[in-house]
C-alpha cells in the first residue's frame, strides 16, 4: 500500500513535468506540440551521451542536456512551427514530422537497443518497510521543486503575468504591448526544459530507446485533456490521477494494461467533458 | 404597417428562463408573435437578446417550466436543424458565410435542409433569391470578396432559401453604414410584404428599427420590461431608464450615434 | 460528376497508363510497388473525402485500416473463411468502429477530434499487443491466403477498386452531399440553422470513409499475406495525410497521385537503407513548407487552364 503511494507519486511527478510543459505551450501559443515527447527523449539521451562519450560528471551532463534541449525547442518553434501557425493541421503535421526526424536521428546515432542513463543516486532507500530506488525519489523531489518554482514564477513575476495574460486573451495581450513572440520562445524553452529534466531524471529507471517519445506524448495529451488544456493546476491534478491510476492498475491487474489507462481516460474525458476539469469549451 | 390577425399566435413563448451559474440570462420571458407581424426585440448589450434567439432555435436548452410553441407545436427538446426544418430561419449577429464556397453555393446550402425536399433546380432558386436581395450577377464570386453589406444580404438570401414561415434576424444592421441600412431595411420590408413572412428583428439601431417594426418587445437584464408600439416604447420610463442607467443618452440618441 | 469531358479523358488516360505500365515493364517488383501505391491511394482518397472536405482532420485513419486488416486476418485464418468474405466483413467492422469512435468524438473541435482519433488508433495497437495470445502480438497474424493468385490479376483488381471508390467519392463530393460537407467546414452552427442535420453528415461521411479504408486494409492483408499491429501505427496515418497534402486537399482525385508519388519516393529511398525514414520525414517537412497546396490537383488544374480546356 505504501509502495503504491510512493511509486504512484514518482510516476505522477514525471507525468506532471511532461504535462505542465505541454499544457503551457498550448495555453499560451495554441500549439499542440506533438514533438514534446522528443524533448523528454533528448533529455535522457543527452545525459547518456555526455556522460558516456564526453565523460562529463553527471550533474554537468544533465544541465547541459536540459539547456541544449531548451534551445532546440526554441529553435523548432521559431523556424518550423511559427510559419505554420495559420493551420492547426499543418502545426500538428510539422510537430509530428519533427518527432519522426528526432526519432530517426536517435536511432541512427545510438541504435535501437536500450541505453543506460546513469542515476544521480544509486542507493536504495527503505521507507516504512518499502524499498525504493534513490533515483525515483530524486525524480519525485526535483519534480516537485521544479513545478513549484514554475508556479511561483508565473504567479509572482512580470514575465509570469505576461504569460497568464496571453493565455487568457492573446489579442488583448498584444494590444497591451506584450511581446507575444518572445513569450512564445520563453514558454517553449521552459516547456522543453521541463520535459528534458523529466527525461534525465526518469532515464535511469524507465526505458530509453528511440521511440520513447510517443507514449509520453499520448500520456501528456491524456493528462492535459483530463485537466483541461491550458490549465497548470488541472495538469498537476490530472497527472496525480493518472500516475496513481496507472500504478494501481499495474499492481492489481498487470503492467501491460497501464498504457491503456491513459488513452482510455482521454477518450472517456473527451466524451463526457471535453474541456476537462478546468479547461475551456472544447466541443460545439 | 403589419397585419395582425386575431388567430392563434404563430410563435408563443411563456415562462422562458435560462440561468448560467447563478446569473439569469433570460428571466420569465413571455410573449407572442402573430402571423404576418414584424416585431422588434430591443435592449442594451447583455440584455439577453441573442440568448433568447438561441433558446428559441434550439441551440441552448431553456430551464424547466418553459413553453415555446410554433404553429401550435412545442419546440422544446428539438435539435436546431429540426426547428429550422419546421419553418424558422435565423441569422447570426456576426456574419458567418461558408468560406471557400461561391455566393450561389452559400445560398443553395440554405435550401438543402429537410424542409426543401421538393426542390429540383437549386441553382435557379439561388439565382432568384440573389436577384431579390440585390446580389444579382454575383453568383459565381467567392464569398470572401463580398463587402460586409453584401454578406448581410447573402445571409438573408440563405435564410429565405429554406422557405421559412418565421424569420429571426439578429442585428442585421450591425456594421453597416446608413445608406446600406436603408437598403437592407427596404429589402426586409419587401420580403415581409411579398412573402407574408413573419419577421422578428433584434437591433440596437433604433432609427431604422422604429420605422420597420410594428411592435417592440423591450428587454433588460433578460426580462421583458415593456411591450408596445415603437412610439410608446421610446417614451416608456423603464426603457429610458435601462438606457440611461447604462450611462447612455436616451435611446433615440443612442440609435443616431451608433 | 466530372466537371468537364476533359476530366473524364484525363481519368481514362491515367487508368490506361496505370494498367499498361506492368505490361510494358515486365517486372514483378514494379507490379508490387504499383499494387501498394494503389492501396495507399484508396486510403488517401477515403481520408480526403471525410477530412479534406469537412476540415475535421482525422489523425487515426490507421484505426480503420488496421480493423479491416485484422478482420481479414481472423476471418481467413481463425475462421477459415475464403478470402473474398474478408472484404464485406472488413467493411462492416470498420463501420462499427467508425460509429463507436465517431459518435462521441465528432462534436469535438479540431485538434481534439484529431487527437481523439489518434488515441483510438493507439489503443487498438496496444490491445493487439496485450491480447497477444489471440492476435499474435508483435508477429501478428500470418498465413493469409491471397485473393487472386496471379500478381498482375490482383493488381488489376486493386486498380479497378481504386477507380470505383474514387469515382463514387468524387460523385458524392461534387453532389449536394459534398456541398454540405464543405459548408460544415465553413460554419456548423449556420448549417444547423439552415435545417441540415450536421451530426448525421459528419458520422455518415466518417463511416463511408472508414468502410472503404477498411476494405483497403483487407485487400492489403490478403496481399502481404500477413497482418501486424504496425498497421495501426501513427506513421501510417501521417503517411496518408502527407499523400493527401501532395495530392491536393479536398480534390478527391489528387490523393491518388499523391499516393503513387510517395510510394515511389519510399522505394527510391530504399537505397538510403537505415536513413530512409529520416529522409522521408525531412521530405515531409519540406512539403509542408513549400507545397502546402499540393502538387497533383493544382498541376492538373493549371494544365487545363493553360491549354484552355476549361476550369
Amino acid at each position: 500500500m505504501l509502495e503504491i503511494l510512493i511509486v504512484g507519486a514518482v510516476s505522477s511527478a514525471i507525468y506532471a513535468m511532461l504535462a505542465v510543459g505541454f499544457t503551457l505551450i498550448f495555453g499560451v501559443a495554441r500549439i499542440l506540440n506533438l514533438a514534446h515527447g522528443t524533448f523528454y527523449a533528448l533529455g535522457a539521451y543527452g545525459a547518456y551521451f555526455f556522460t558516456s562519450s564526453f565523460k562529463l560528471p553527471l550533474l554537468l551532463a544533465a544541465l547541459l542536456a536540459v539547456a541544449l534541449v531548451a534551445a532546440f525547442g526554441i529553435a523548432v518553434e521559431r523556424v518550423l512551427i511559427r510559419p505554420m501557425r495559420k493551420s492547426q493541421l499543418a502545426m500538428l503535421m510539422i510537430t509530428l514530422a519533427v518527432a519522426l526526424v528526432v526519432e530517426q536521428a536517435l536511432f541512427l546515432t545510438f541504435g535501437s537497443e536500450y541505453r543506460n542513463v546513469p542515476a544521480f543516486v544509486d542507493a536504495k532507500f527503505t521507507i516504512g518497510g518499502v524499498s525504493i530506488g534513490g533515483a525515483r525519489l530524486l525524480a519525485l523531489g526535483v519534480g516537485v521543486v521544479l513545478i513549484g518554482a514554475l508556479w511561483l514564477f508565473i504567479q509572482h513575476t512580470r514575465m509570469g503575468s505576461a504569460i497568464l495574460a496571453i493565455s487568457q486573451d492573446a489579442e488583448a495581450a498584444q494590444y497591451m504591448g506584450i511581446p507575444s513572440d518572445r513569450i512564445f520562445a520563453l514558454v517553449m524553452g521552459i516547456s522543453a526544459a521541463l520535459a528534458a529534466a523529466a527525461g534525465v531524471l526518469a532515464g535511469p529507471f524507465l526505458t530509453v530507446q528511440p521511440t520513447m517519445w510517443l507514449l509520453p506524448i499520448v500520456k501528456a495529451f491524456a493528462i492535459v485533456v483530463v485537466g483541461g488544456l491550458g490549465s497548470i493546476p488541472g495538469s498537476i491534478l490530472a497527472a496525480l490521477m493518472l500516475g496513481y491510476a496507472e500504478t494501481i492498475v499495474g499492481y492489481l491487474i498487470s503492467t501491460s494494461w497501464t498504457e491503456i489507462v491513459s488513452v482510455a481516460a482521454t477518450l472517456l474525458m473527451l466524451v463526457v467533458r471535453p474541456a476537462g476539469f478546468f479547461g475551456r469549451r472544447a466541443s460545439f | 404597417m403589419s397585419a395582425v390577425s386575431a388567430a392563434a399566435p404563430l410563435l408563443e413563448v411563456s415562462k422562458l428562463n435560462k440561468h448560467f451559474g447563478g446569473l439569469y440570462a433570460v428571466k420569465n420571458v413571455s410573449f407572442g408573435v402573430q402571423r404576418g407581424e414584424i416585431v422588434g426585440v430591443l435592449g442594451p448589450n447583455g440584455a439577453g437578446k441573442t440568448t433568447l434567439y438561441n433558446l428559441l432555435t434550439g441551440f441552448i436548452a431553456p430551464d424547466a417550466g418553459a413553453t415555446i410553441r410554433f404553429e401550435g407545436r412545442s419546440l422544446l427538446g428539438l435539435a436546431p436543424h429540426r426547428i429550422a426544418g419546421l419553418g424558422i430561419s435565423r441569422t447570426f449577429q456576426l456574419c458567418r458565410p461558408f468560406v471557400g464556397m461561391s455566393v450561389a453555393e452559400n445560398v443553395i446550402v440554405g435550401a438543402l435542409g429537410a424542409r426543401r425536399h421538393g426542390i429540383t433546380d437549386h441553382e435557379a432558386l439561388a439565382a432568384g433569391l440573389l436577384r431579390r436581395v440585390g446580389l444579382a450577377g454575383k453568383d459565381r464570386l467567392p464569398v470572401e470578396v463580398l463587402s460586409y453589406g453584401d454578406q448581410r444580404r447573402l445571409e438573408i438570401a440563405r435564410a429565405l432559401a429554406a422557405g421559412p414561415a418565421l424569420l429571426l434576424l439578429d442585428e442585421p444592421f450591425a456594421g453597416l453604414g446608413s445608406g446600406e441600412i436603408e437598403d437592407l431595411s427596404t429589402l426586409i420590408r419587401q420580403v415581409h410584404a411579398e412573402e407574408g413572412l413573419t419577421v422578428v428583428l433584434i437591433e440596437h439601431k433604433l432609427r431604422e428599427f422604429m420605422r420597420l417594426v410594428g411592435r417592440v418587445i423591450a428587454l433588460d437584464f433578460g426580462e421583458v420590461i415593456a411591450e408596445g408600439t415603437p412610439e410608446a416604447i421610446v417614451q416608456h420610463p423603464a426603457v429610458i431608464e435601462a438606457y440611461i442607467g447604462r450611462g447612455n443618452v436616451d435611446p433615440l440618441e443612442a440609435g443616431r450615434a451608433a | 460528376m466530372f466537371r468537364k469531358p476533359v476530366d473524364l479523358v484525363g481519368a481514362a488516360a491515367f487508368l490506361a497508363f496505370m494498367a499498361a505500365l506492368p505490361l510494358v515493364f515486365r517486372s514483378n517488383y514494379l507490379i508490387g510497388v504499383l499494387t501498394v501505391s494503389v492501396i495507399y491511394g484508396i486510403w488517401a482518397v477515403t481520408w480526403d473525402f471525410m477530412s479534406g472536405l469537412t476540415g475535421r482532420e482525422n489523425f487515426g485513419h490507421s484505426l480503420f485500416i488496421g480493423v479491416g486488416a485484422y478482420t481479414a486476418g481472423f476471418m481467413n485464418t481463425t475462421f477459415g473463411m475464403p478470402g473474398w468474405w474478408s472484404l464485406p466483413a472488413a467493411m462492416v467492422m470498420a463501420v462499427l468502429f467508425a460509429l463507436l469512435i465517431g459518435l462521441p468524438t465528432l462534436r469535438l473541435k479540431g485538434p481534439y477530434f484529431a487527437l481523439a482519433m489518434l488515441s483510438g488508433a493507439v489503443i487498438m495497437q496496444r490491445l493487439m499487443l496485450i491480447f497477444w495470445e489471440h492476435t499474435g502480438g508483435e508477429e501478428g497474424i500470418n498465413g493469409l491466403t491471397p485473393l487472386i493468385r496471379n500478381q498482375l490479376g490482383f493488381y488489376y483488381f486493386a486498380l479497378a477498386t481504386l477507380a470505383a471508390i474514387t469515382a463514387l467519392l468524387l460523385a458524392l463530393a461534387r453532389s449536394h452531399w459534398g456541398l454540405i460537407l464543405r459548408a460544415i467546414r465553413g460554419d456548423e452552427a449556420t448549417c444547423q440553422a439552415a435545417g441540415i442535420n450536421v451530426t448525421f453528415y459528419k458520422i455518415a461521411s466518417l463511416t463511408i470513409s472508414a468502410a472503404f479504408a477498411g476494405a483497403g486494409g483487407a485487400m492489403y492483408a490478403h496481399y502481404q499475406l500477413q497482418v501486424s499491429p504496425q498497421l495501426f501505427a501513427v506513421v501510417t496515418s501521417i503517411t496518408i495525410i502527407t499523400m493527401v497534402y501532395v495530392g491536393g486537399m479536398a480534390s478527391i482525385y489528387g490523393p491518388v497521385g499523391g499516393a503513387i508519388l510517395l510510394v515511389l519516393l519510399t522505394e527510391l529511398l530504399r537505397n538510403f537503407g537505415e536513413w530512409r525514414l529520416m529522409v522521408y520525414s525531412c521530405v515531409l517537412i519540406a512539403i509542408l513548407f513549400f507545397v502546402p497546396g499540393g502538387l497533383v490537383a493544382p498541376t492538373w488544374r493549371r494544365i487545363k487552364a493553360a491549354r484552355g480546356w476549361g476550369p
